[in-house]
C-alpha cells in the first residue's frame, strides 16, 4: 500500500532569524492526515523535540544532511487509532491533496458538521477537504455518505482530535 | 461503518414518556396511592410503576437506542425491533396497572392482568435490552461509558425478572414458599435494580460524554470513572447475590443491601468529581441550561444517596421522602434537562440535516427559549423541594399542592418539546429553507427512514 507523501516543514528560516518554531511545528503536527507523516528541517539536532513528539505518539528518526543541519522523519506509531473509512473511499492515500482546510476544534457540535458540509459545497468533485475537529463527528459521517461523498478520518496520536478527509463526490 | 444516524423511534418513546410523567403526578394531585394510601398498597404500586416504568424506563430506553451509538460509534443493530418492543413495554404496564387496580378493589378486573402484564413488560425489557445487547457486543472493547450501559442492562433484567415473579406471586398465580419469601424482603432489591442500577447507571454513563459533548471538554477515561464503574457494577452485583439469599432463606440480605448502598455513594462521589473536572476543562464558558438543570439532578441524587445510607432513614416516612427525592429530583430532573436539549437536536437534525451546506440554517439553541425553559426548571425544583418536605413531615395537603407545582411546571416543559418539535420558536425567515423536511410530532417521517 503507498502512504501519503510526508508533510515536509522547513524551521531552518526562522531558526535562522533567531525566531522559536516550536508553535509552528505543533501547528503542522496537528495539520497533518491522518497516517501521515512529518519531515522536519532543522539547524541542529532538535532533541528536545523528540520527547514532546513521542509524547504525541510519533517515531524519529534523525539524519544530518548537507551543511551540518538535520532532517528528521516523524511517523505516527502503528498503534495510533486506525482509520476508519466510508465504505466507498478506495485508497485515500491517493487523493488529491486537499484544497480546503479546516480548523474547528473550537467549535460547538453540530456547528463542525454546518461548516464541512457547506465547505464541500463550494468544493468541485473530486476535491478533498481536510478538517480538524474536537471529536468524532457521528452524525456527519452518513449525511456525507448520503451526498455522495467520500471520507477518511481517525484521532490524532493523543486522541484529543479527530482528521478528516472528505473527497467531493459527483453529486 | 461508524456514524449515528437518527433513530427511528425515539421520538415516539419520549412522547410515551411525557405522557405517563404526566398520569403519574395528576394521580398524585388527585390524591390517589401514597400518602393518601399506605406505601404498599394498590394504588401506590400504580403511581409507583406508571413513573418507574412508564415515565423513567421509556424515556431512558428512547434515549438509549438514539445515544448507544454514539457511544460506541456504530449504528444500532435491530433497530426494527424497538417499535415491538415499545408496544409491548406500553400493553404490559397497561396490564400491569390494571392488575394493580385488581388488587385494590377499586374495579372488578381480572387478577390475571398482573402476571400478563409482568410477562409482557418481561419480553418488551428483554426485546430492548436484546437490541442494546448485540449491538455493544458488537463494539468490543467498550469505552467506558458504554460499560455502565452494559451494567445498566443487566440490572434491567434482573429488576424485571423479580417484579414479574412478584406479579405471579401476588395474583395468587403460582404459589410458592421461595416467592412468598421475596414478596416480603424483596422488594427495596427490586427498586434498587429498576432505579439505581438500571436507570442511574445508565444515566450516568450516557452523561459523561453528553457533559463533555455540550461542555466542550476533553474526554478522558479518568481512574476515578473506571473506579465509579466498578461501585456501580459491585452494587449491582451485591443487590444480585442479596436477591439469591432472600429467595433461599439465607440470612445476611440486609447486610448485603447496606454494602451496596455505601458502594453506590462512593460511585457517587468519584462521578461528581469527574463531572466537576470535565466542568473545569471545559472550553465553553457559560454552560447551557441543560447542563445547569443536571447539575441540580446531580446534587439532589448525591443527597439522596447519603441519606439512604442513613439507617434509620431507611423506613417509613423518611424513606418515602428519600425515594421521591431521588425519583423527582435525580431521575426526573436529569431526564427533563437532557430532554430539553436532546428533543432539540434531534429535530434540528431531522429538519435540516438535508440542506445543512446548502441553505442558512438556525442553530440548534434558536429552537428553544431557554430564558422561558428556566422559568420552568426553577419551578420543577422548587416544587420537588416542598413535595419532599411535605412527604418527610407528613404533611399531605402541602404535598398535593407541591405536586400540582411539579405537573405545571412538567406540562409546561413538554409544551416546550412540542414547540421545539413544530419548529415554531425559529425566527420565520430561517424556518423552512427549501429542501428541509417538516418532522412529525412523535412518529418517524416514513417507514423506510433511518435504522432498518
Amino acid at each position: 500500500m503507498s502512504e501519503i507523501t510526508p508533510k515536509v516543514l522547513d524551521v531552518r528560516p526562522i531558526l535562522r532569524s533567531g525566531g522559536e518554531p516550536f508553535q509552528a511545528i505543533m501547528q503542522a503536527v496537528q495539520d497533518l492526515q491522518p497516517g501521515q507523516a512529518l519531515t522536519l528541517l532543522a539547524t541542529f539536532r532538535p532533541q528536545p523535540l523528540f520527547r514532546v513528539m513521542e509524547g504525541r505518539g510519533f517515531d524519529h528518526e534523525a539524519r544530518e544532511i548537507d551543511g551540518g543541519d538535520w532532517e528528521v522523519l516523524f511517523t505516527p506509531k502503528k498503534d495510533a487509532a486506525p482509520v476508519e473509512t466510508s465504505v466507498d473511499a478506495d485508497r485515500p492515500e491517493t487523493w488529491p491533496d486537499p484544497s480546503e482546510h479546516l480548523d474547528l476544534t473550537d467549535l460547538d457540535p453540530p456547528e463542525p458538521m454546518v461548516r464541512i458540509l457547506a465547505a464541500a459545497e463550494a468544493l468541485e468533485p473530486g476535491e478533498v477537504l481536510f478538517a480538524v475537529l474536537a471529536r468524532e463527528p457521528l452524525f456527519l459521517f452518513p449525511e456525507l455518505t448520503k451526498r455522495g461523498h467520500q471520507w477518511a478520518g481517525n484521532f490524532d496520536e493523543t486522541g484529543s482530535a479527530y482528521r478528516i478527509l472528505v473527497r467531493i463526490g459527483e453529486a | 461503518m461508524p456514524g449515528a444516524t437518527l433513530s427511528r423511534w425515539t421520538m415516539s418513546y419520549f412522547a410515551a414518556a411525557c405522557l405517563m410523567l404526566v398520569a403519574g403526578q395528576g394521580l398524585m394531585v388527585a390524591g390517589y396511592g401514597y400518602p393518601f394510601a399506605d406505601i404498599s398498597a394498590p394504588e401506590t404500586l400504580v403511581v409507583v410503576h406508571l413513573i418507574a416504568i412508564g415515565w423513567l424506563s421509556l424515556l431512558m430506553a428512547g434515549a438509549l437506542l438514539q445515544f448507544v451509538p454514539v457511544l460506541i460509534a456504530r449504528p444500532v443493530i435491530g433497530g426494527r425491533f424497538a417499535m415491538p418492543a415499545l408496544l409491548l413495554l406500553l400493553g404490559g404496564l397497561g396490564c400491569l396497572l390494571g392488575g394493580f387496580v385488581a388488587l385494590s378493589g377499586a374495579l372488578d378486573l381480572p387478577l390475571a392482568l398482573l402476571p400478563i402484564g409482568g410477562v409482557m413488560l418481561l419480553a418488551g425489557f428483554g426485546l430492548f435490552a436484546g437490541i442494546l445487547a448485540v449491538t455493544l457486543l458488537s463494539a468490543r472493547p467498550l469505552p467506558l461509558p458504554a460499560r455502565f450501559v452494559a451494567t445498566g442492562l443487566a440490572a434491567l433484567v434482573g429488576a424485571a425478572l423479580i417484579g414479574s415473579a412478584f406479579t405471579a406471586t401476588l395474583s395468587g398465580f403460582t404459589e410458592s414458599p421461595l416467592l412468598d419469601r421475596l414478596v416480603a424482603d424483596g422488594v427495596a432489591l427490586h427498586a434498587a435494580l429498576g432505579l439505581g442500577g438500571w436507570l442511574s447507571a445508565t444515566a450516568v454513563g450516557v452523561s459523561y460524554r453528553l457533559f463533555s459533548m455540550f461542555l466542550l471538554a476533553p474526554e478522558v477515561e479518568r481512574s476515578t470513572s473506571r473506579a465509579a464503574w466498578w461501585g456501580a457494577s459491585l452494587a449491582v452485583g451485591l443487590v444480585v447475590v442479596a436477591v439469591v439469599f432472600v429467595l433461599s432463606g439465607i440470612f445476611g440480605a440486609a447486610l448485603l443491601f447496606a454494602a451496596a448502598l455505601l458502594l453506590t455513594l462512593m460511585a457517587v462521589m468519584l462521578y461528581g468529581a469527574d463531572v466537576l473536572h470535565i466542568y473545569r476543562g471545559r472550553k465553553r464558558k457559560q454552560a447551557e441550561l441543560n447542563i445547569c438543570a443536571s447539575f441540580a439532578a446531580l446534587g439532589l441524587c448525591a443527597i439522596s444517596i447519603l441519606l439512604l445510607n442513613v439507617p434509620s432513614l431507611r423506613s417509613g416516612n423518611m424513606v418515602a421522602a428519600v425515594v421521591y427525592l431521588f425519583v423527582f429530583g435525580w431521575l426526573t430532573g436529569l431526564g427533563l434537562a437532557q430532554l430539553y436539549k436532546i428533543v432539540a437536536f434531534l429535530t434540528w437534525l431531522e429538519a435540516y440535516g438535508p440542506v445543512l451546506g446548502r441553505a442558512p440554517v438556525p442553530r440548534v439553541q434558536d429552537l428553544v427559549d431557554e430564558r422561558h425553559a428556566l422559568i420552568l426548571f426553577r419551578l420543577y425544583y422548587g416544587a420537588v423541594g416542598i413535595a419532599v418536605l411535605s412527604l418527610a413531615a407528613g404533611t399531605t395537603g402541602f404535598f398535593r399542592m407541591a405536586v400540582a407545582g411539579q405537573l405545571l411546571s412538567t406540562l409546561c416543559l413538554i409544551r416546550e418539546f412540542i414547540r421545539a418539535r413544530r419548529l415554531s420558536i425559529v425566527p420565520a425567515a430561517l424556518r423552512a429553507p427549501a429542501g428541509m423536511v417538516r418532522p412529525r410530532l412523535f412518529l418517524p417521517l416514513s417507514a423506510f427512514q433511518g435504522d432498518k
